[in-house]
């Protein structure tokens, strides 16, 4: 369950408000994939966060299952003084996951090995969106909030994410941001054009991005 | 909401403190359990060095026949009473990059900090009474059930002035010194030097309104068959914690949106 209920959001920037959702209630259907479409600047990754709970509302509710991931490809989360196992068992015990089971899951994934025993901000920035990529795999999400799919790792990392990925969606669903027209093809089967404060509502995905070609177009 | 996905709830928030907890623990004493002892030894050397100093100067004690147990009972209930304080004050800029899991609100991390303190201070003080009982230095308290319930006097005024504390701190960031500077004198006002009772009227009357003296004294009812404090005042200190509690946790709900 992803709901907004007459969420309002804005912006103060140099004295200038931006408003980014004006007013919306919108009910995220159920077992779909959906597409957030939007020019740039419309808001999308500020509605991501506020569907991640990361972002409050100025007004409104925002409703959400327990089992919904934090933004993927976001490695916020972790404390840097704190070891990346440390970060993982402190996860899987929030989620109420098999501790043990997720830690052989992250390291047969990450391949981080060793690096694992030391603090995070020993870490570069691939290292950490891996253990990140790896670490919302292992917990049983039932919808994948996604901000840009960004690569990460090497090839081989790549096509093995990507497998996993792809695996997951067979019982998860997933909210996803892009910009590639390809990409949301492949992932999603229904979305929402964010513009001027208002959500449009596509239930077919070809719909959706005629409009998002038009509006880039014009 | 159905009675099920309530028990649900529960536990989930259950399963979330109890996990901020373990990530506190892991955070305040460092991965070596020398972390942990430090906890120990840090209030045992302040009243170890107030005991040196009255003894050498061939004091007695104000009350009952030991000096260190006399001490200990102003002295851990004011360092219980400040950690809490000062701790729960620190919470929400600790605790930002926590928001990121949805599942935490920030009102967990209270909880957690609260929890791990008070556990911490609860060995704390049985380790050390049961040293100086071991050294005959203290009898083992007269009335348990008032040194417990003093303890968790402490913890629910430690409580109400962590919470209302964040909440400050969080909107005006210079309250973390002036919180300092206030509670600095706490150790003069509360009666760990002196039996407050055996002041002059003038002096209590003033010395009433702190509400770390109450607490002070319920120790010290506890610990001693007779102390018979003419000061102590249990209604007070749990009324203000009360108070604060729910003025705090209120506040907290209405400037959450303000702080992020």
């Amino acid at each position: 369950m992803l709901e907004l209920k007459n969420v309002v959001k804005s912006y103060k920037m140099k004295g200038v408000r931006k408003r980014i959702l004006n007013d919306v209630s919108f009910q995220f259907p159920e077992g779909r994939n959906v597409a957030i479409m939007g020019k740039n600047g419309a808001g999308k990754s500020t509605l991501m966060r506020l569907l991640a709970g990361i972002e409050q509302p100025d007004r409104g509710r925002v409703l959400r299952d327990t089992r919904t991931s934090w933004p993927m490809g976001f490695s916020g989360g972790f404390n840097g003084s704190m070891t990346g196992l440390e970060n993982v068992r402190f996860v899987a015990r929030l989620y109420g996951q098999d501790t043990e089971a997720v830690i052989d899951y992250v390291k047969n994934f990450t391949d981080l090995g060793d690096s694992l025993r030391l603090p995070i901000k020993t870490y570069s920035s691939g290292m950490k969106a891996r253990l990140a990529f790896g670490l919302s795999m292992a917990i049983d999400f039932n919808c994948y909030l996604i901000d840009e799919i960004t690569a990460v790792g090497d090839k081989s990392f790549r096509l093995r994410s990507k497998e996993v990925f792809q695996d997951k969606l067979s019982h998860a669903s997933v909210v996803m941001i892009s910009h590639s027209i390809s990409t949301i093809r492949e992932y999603c089967d229904c979305g929402v054009f964010l513009k001027d404060g208002d959500l449009y509502y596509f239930s077919d995905i070809e719909d959706l991005i005629c409009v998002y070609q038009d509006e880039m177009g014009a | 909401m159905s009675m099920t996905s309530g028990l649900n709830l529960i536990a989930l928030q259950m399963r979330v403190v109890a996990t901020l907890v373990l990530r506190e623990t892991r955070a305040s004493f460092g991965t070596s359990s020398i972390g942990y002892l430090w906890a120990v030894i840090t209030p045992a050397v302040s009243v170890g060095l107030l005991f040196f100093i009255f003894t050498m100067i061939d004091r007695q004690a104000p009350y009952g026949d030991s000096l260190a147990l006399f001490f200990a009972t102003g002295i851990l209930t004011i360092e219980f009473f400040n950690k809490l304080s000062h701790t729960l004050m620190a919470t929400f800029d600790a605790n930002k990059a926590l928001l990121t899991y949805p599942l935490i609100k920030e009102t967990d991390a209270l909880f957690a900090r609260l929890i791990l303190i008070s556990a911490t201070y609860l060995v704390i003080m049985v380790l050390f009474y049961l040293c100086l009982y071991a050294a005959g230095m203290a009898d083992l308290p007269a009335h348990p059930e008032k040194t417990l319930a003093a303890f968790l006097a402490i913890m629910a005024l430690g409580f109400g002035f962590g919470i209302v504390n964040a909440v400050i701190a969080s909107l005006w960031e210079s309250w973390n010194q002036i919180e300092k500077i206030l509670t600095r004198p706490l150790i003069f006002i509360s009666g760990v030097f002196y039996v407050p009772s055996r002041l002059p009227s003038q002096a209590t009357d003033i010395l009433w309104w702190n509400p770390v003296v109450h607490l002070v004294e319920w120790v010290r009812e506890g610990f001693y068959p007779n102390y018979n404090s003419s000061v102590f005042t249990p209604e007070y200190p749990l009324f203000l914690a009360m108070i604060l509690i729910l003025v705090g946790l209120g506040s907290e709900r209405l400037f959450r949106k303000r702080r992020n």
